[in-house]
């Protein structure tokens, strides 16, 4: 089932420069419960803390957002007007997930904030758990030399080695690799396993 | 009969008169453009009132927003609530944008008349300027086998210029060429040392110049003033090229100052045929005999006959109407016959190369006939293979 995000509460960045759409903007993401402020310098997170950020794709320049070339720390969503391919390759590798599209229809607000945050939260989850994954296939080198050591220590084959890996991570509550990494480091007694 | 007079005179007063407004900003960064725009755009108007009595009659309505882009919206929002359903207007594309969403809302219909980066077909616009199709790759196509193929691009920081070096890099990737650098400046800046410098230590075959204004002729200044002291960088050696350059601006720059190197454009002045003698003769009388003709002065009185001559034929300033009398026929110019197509609401139009001439004028010395429009550029490309007909 998919949970729609709760955008109460959030704070919004608007990079744009201030006119009738930002003011527009800025009143219909206040009735969505959003407290928004309207800039049109380069993003500092720290001094403006935002939960969300709306930036202006046909006029925003490298360097306006301060993540280059990484994952956006929040959800982005492009405001756009310009059909033209470069813009919307800016929009793209600045990191926005959801289009605006210029001049602002409030009823177009809603759907590009949710699909933006709903988006962000996705590809957090999916870079944790990419992350998680890659730790593991660096570590499966260690599990190997862990079932070596099993294996001679224990004096019994391969796959009965594994499993005795497996009951001590099991036991621990950790992952095979980790205690792999822990039993070659002497941290678990190679007797344990066996 | 004096009855039948007065109630044809009063149904003229009534729906006779057709109010059009002009959107060009004849002050700021880039008013010389605005000026030769203003400028057609009245020389039209003033033919049609000489010939007024015959039918419908116009009235202009000209305003001037100083090249900022909110006095364009409020600008264009005042002639809609006015009674001008058709604009003819704006320059840069970022005010083109700005104007856009008004003219939909109000139904409206704008002719906008300067090139462009394309990417946009919008039903409520009526385009007479082209698009990359129609000037950056025929510009391309001549130029790379004879110049080479290492260019420098730079533009204004703005989607002209971006989206003008973007397509460029695209085609010289197509092509087997190669972009040495690249880079982008604001309108009005006009520091453009560093870029020269640069320039000089990459020593490219051609640059491509798709900066507007101050900044455009502060670069072709001081590239002047490079190939003065390293005949390396002089234009017959290392041109300067330009999409958006014309008779318009060589006089700001200085004259002499920018001769030799090389624009594209649908329209020049020179362009020696009955038809632009005949509107060289009636600009001369209108605008000064010395005065130099650019595509900005041709595309507005192009732009002003057509919209008349629609409105006319239509018998009604209403929008959807005026399109359709638009499409369904082919319109003389001072450029040879024009078509508006009507899957994309673009011109046909034909591509020019000239060379700048100390007089501010151009020598033209490739030509294409009329091309359709193709401004998401859908068509297949031959990666620059293909070459223009070379007239001089």
């Amino acid at each position: 089932m998919t949970v729609i995000p709760d955008l109460v509460g959030l704070k919004a960045a608007i990079l744009h420069r201030p006119d009738e759409g930002t003011a527009r903007l800025v009143r219909q993401l206040g009735l969505l419960g959003l407290e928004a402020h309207v800039q049109w310098t380069p993003l500092d997170l720290e001094a403006t803390p935002a939960d969300i950020v709306l930036v202006d794709a046909d006029q925003g320049w490298s360097g306006l957002l301060p993540w280059a070339g990484e994952p956006a720390p929040v959800p982005m969503v492009a405001l756009l007007q310009s059909e033209a391919p470069g813009r919307v390759a800016w929009a793209i590798s600045e990191g926005a997930l959801s289009i605006l599209p210029k001049p602002v229809v409030p009823a177009a607000v809603y759907p590009a904030l949710v699909l933006a945050v709903a988006a962000h939260a996705r590809a957090v989850e999916a870079a944790a758990r990419m992350e998680r994954l890659e730790e593991r296939l660096r570590m499966r080198p260690l599990v190997h030399a862990a079932v070596r050591s099993i294996e001679m220590a224990a004096q019994c084959d391969e796959e009965a080695a594994y499993a005795s890996l497996r009951r001590a991570a099991m036991k621990r509550r950790i992952t095979i690799e980790q205690t792999a990494a822990e039993m070659l480091a002497g941290v678990i007694p190679l007797s344990e396993a066996g | 009969m004096g009855l039948f007079a007065l109630v044809v005179a009063l149904r003229f007063a009534m729906v006779g008169t057709i109010k059009v407004g002009i959107l060009f900003s004849c002050t700021g960064p880039y008013s010389s453009i605005g000026r030769d725009c203003r400028d057609g755009a009245a020389l039209a108007f003033a033919e049609a009132s000489e010939m007024a009595g015959e039918g419908m009659s116009f009235e202009p309505v000209y305003t001037d927003p100083e090249g900022e882009p909110r006095a364009y919206l409020e600008q264009a929002r005042a002639m809609l609530r006015d009674g001008c359903r058709l604009i003819i207007g704006t320059i840069t594309s970022l005010a083109r944008k700005e104007v856009i969403p008004l003219i939909e809302k109000h139904d409206g219909l704008l002719w906008y008349i300067c090139p462009y980066e394309g990417f946009e077909a919008n039903e409520n616009v009526i385009y007479t300027g082209a698009c990359p199709n129609q000037h950056l790759m025929p510009l391309f196509e001549h130029l790379l086998p004879k110049q080479g193929r290492r260019v420098y691009l730079i533009g204004a920081n703005y989607v002209w210029g971006w989206e003008m070096n973007r397509i460029a890099r695209d085609l010289l990737r197509d092509a087997g060429g190669e972009v040495v650098g690249e880079r982008c400046l604001p309108i009005e800046e006009t520091d453009v040392d560093r870029l020269i410098a640069d320039i000089q230590s990459r020593r490219p075959d051609f640059i491509l110049n798709n900066m507007i204004g101050p900044s455009s002729h502060a670069f072709l200044r001081a590239y002047k003033a490079l190939g003065d002291a390293d005949p390396a960088f002089r234009p017959e050696v290392r041109p300067v090229v330009s999409c958006d350059l014309t008779e318009a601006e060589i006089g700001e720059i200085g004259l002499g100052l920018s001769t030799g190197h090389l624009s594209a454009a649908s329209y020049f002045g020179t362009l020696a045929t009955p038809e632009n003698e005949r509107f060289r003769a009636r600009a001369a009388t209108a605008l000064g005999a010395d005065r130099r003709l650019s595509s900005f002065v041709e595309g507005a009185y192009v732009a002003a006959h057509m919209l008349m001559d629609a409105v006319r034929s239509a018998g009604t300033d209403e929008p959807a109407a005026v399109r359709a009398a638009v499409h369904a026929r082919l319109f003389e110019t001072p450029h040879g016959p024009m078509r508006i197509d009507p899957r994309t609401n673009h011109a046909a139009l034909p591509f020019h190369l000239g060379r700048i001439r100390d007089d501010g004028n151009f020598d033209i010395i490739a030509s294409r006939p009329a091309m359709a429009a193709d401004p998401y550029m859908t068509a297949p490309r031959d990666g620059g293979r293909s070459s223009l007909r070379v007239v001089s």
